[in-house]
């Protein structure tokens, strides 16, 4: 019960995060959105009981792309018009 | 003995659980940047390491494992922050209007007066 | 137009995506129940392997884990093509204090640690060469990003993966060769649940772990070394 529970929150915040990557203009904001999509995937992942997924989504996804997609941003521009 | 070693592990884990409820309310409840970071940093470091020294004293074969995770986020946690806290005085976030002294700055002029403009 | 079009598109996809979801239950197994059944009931035997995916991912898909590193080393190829310039430009104007430069030096070492057991233990515990490779880069990331003047050799690199990839390779040929085919598991089992078990599982997933970290390496460090 209280697992289901906690899958609901996780897929709603996952959702609201994934909407809020597209909406925002500002594109730091946006990667850091993303992040928490990736964050909360891995969670998920963990829950249904895929540790070596959640484990790859974390490492992956939170660390190396959210690193990468600041690196690509400081070098070119900071907002969408 | 493992009477006292399940004390020891509850105590300590309800302890960090309530600190880690603080560290959530400071970073709703802080005015402005540095202080909610602040809180969800001294807060949440002390909570999160008695959370899992707790459960390393429950589960005493896990006891190594659970040190060694708890003294990677004593070290990595306080630096992050500080490294962000740094980063966001660098680039000009003003604190608190309440708020008039400024140690940070203060330091860092002292610092380049002393040092010249060389590294 | 166009919007109505790219609407409608949408709709279909979603259509499709949905009606193929709607009976699976969430986090349940609803698919073909066989196969899984022969992995999780014979894995172990046939393969040595005590975590299962990673017997699946090496061994039983050991091909297809071939295609995702050379797609990988393309990627970081492809990168390092685009972004090369003879002369490297400064990292960043700011200098990291002192505070997170002796973080980062302590810190550094545990990360490769860390790294290193993730992917030798992969047949024991979950994780595996991509992951540890992954965790090996953000190590090297933390040093790039806390030291200035902080260099990898790209020679070294490139010298480490060239390695991992022919050891992967010449792996796969020696099941070839005195085995059955392809990626055939040659090696003794051994005994099960211990760090020498499974065969050439876990050689496979360090040669894979050390070509995934050192390629995400080289693509952090062209990345960051390519200032506008």
């Amino acid at each position: 019960m209280i697992l289901t529970i906690l899958e609901i929150i996780l897929v709603v915040v996952l959702i609201g995060a994934a909407l809020l990557a597209v909406w925002y203009r500002d594109l730091v904001a946006a990667v850091i959105a993303s992040s928490v999509v990736s964050l909360m995937l891995s969670i998920i992942f963990y829950i249904l009981q895929a540790p070596d997924v959640a484990l790859t989504e974390a490492a992956i996804g939170v660390g190396l792309t959210t690193i990468i997609f600041m690196i690509a941003i400081r070098k070119t521009k900071r907002f969408e018009e | 003995m493992e009477t006292v070693l399940n004390i020891i592990g509850y105590t300590l884990t309800s302890v960090g659980v309530v600190f880690l409820f603080f560290g959530a309310l400071g970073i709703l409840r802080m005015p402005d940047v540095y202080n909610r970071m602040q809180a969800g940093t001294k807060a949440t470091t002390l909570g999160a390491f008695g959370t899992i020294l707790g459960v390393g004293f429950i589960n005493p074969e896990w006891f190594f494992k659970t040190a060694i995770i708890a003294a990677f986020i004593l070290i990595s946690n306080p630096i992050s922050s500080h490294a962000l806290a740094r980063g966001s005085h660098k680039i000009g976030i003003k604190l608190w209007q309440k708020k008039d002294i400024d140690h940070y700055a203060r330091a860092e002029a002292t610092l380049q007066e002393q040092e010249g403009d060389g590294e | 137009m166009r919007k109505v079009f790219a609407m409608l598109f949408l709709a279909i996809i979603g259509f499709y995506l949905f009606n193929t979801f709607a009976l699976i239950p969430f986090g349940k197994n609803k698919m073909n129940a066989d196969v899984a059944a022969s992995y999780l009931n014979s894995g172990v035997q046939k393969t040595g392997a005590v975590n299962i995916v990673t017997s699946i991912v090496v061994n039983y898909r050991g091909f297809d884990t071939l295609g995702e590193v050379t797609v990988l080393f393309l990627a970081a190829t492809g990168m390092g093509a685009l972004l090369f310039r003879k002369k490297p430009m400064q990292r960043s104007r700011q200098n990291a204090s002192v505070i997170v430069k002796t973080g980062a030096r302590i810190l550094f070492p545990l990360i490769i640690i860390l790294g290193v057991y993730v992917f030798v233990h992969g047949h024991l515990t979950p994780g595996g060469g991509f992951q540890g490779g992954a965790i090996i880069a953000s190590g090297f990331l933390l040093m790039f990003m806390s030291y200035r003047t902080y260099k990898v050799n790209h020679k070294v690199l490139s010298l480490f993966e060239t390695f991992a990839g022919t050891s992967f390779v010449l792996l796969g040929l020696f099941g070839l060769i005195w085995g059955t085919s392809f990626l055939a598991n040659i090696l003794p089992f051994g005994e099960a649940n211990t760090l020498f078990s499974a065969g050439i599982i876990p050689l496979i997933y360090i040669a894979v772990g050390i070509k995934v970290g050192s390629e995400l390496t080289a693509v952090l460090d062209t990345m960051l070394k390519t200032v506008k």
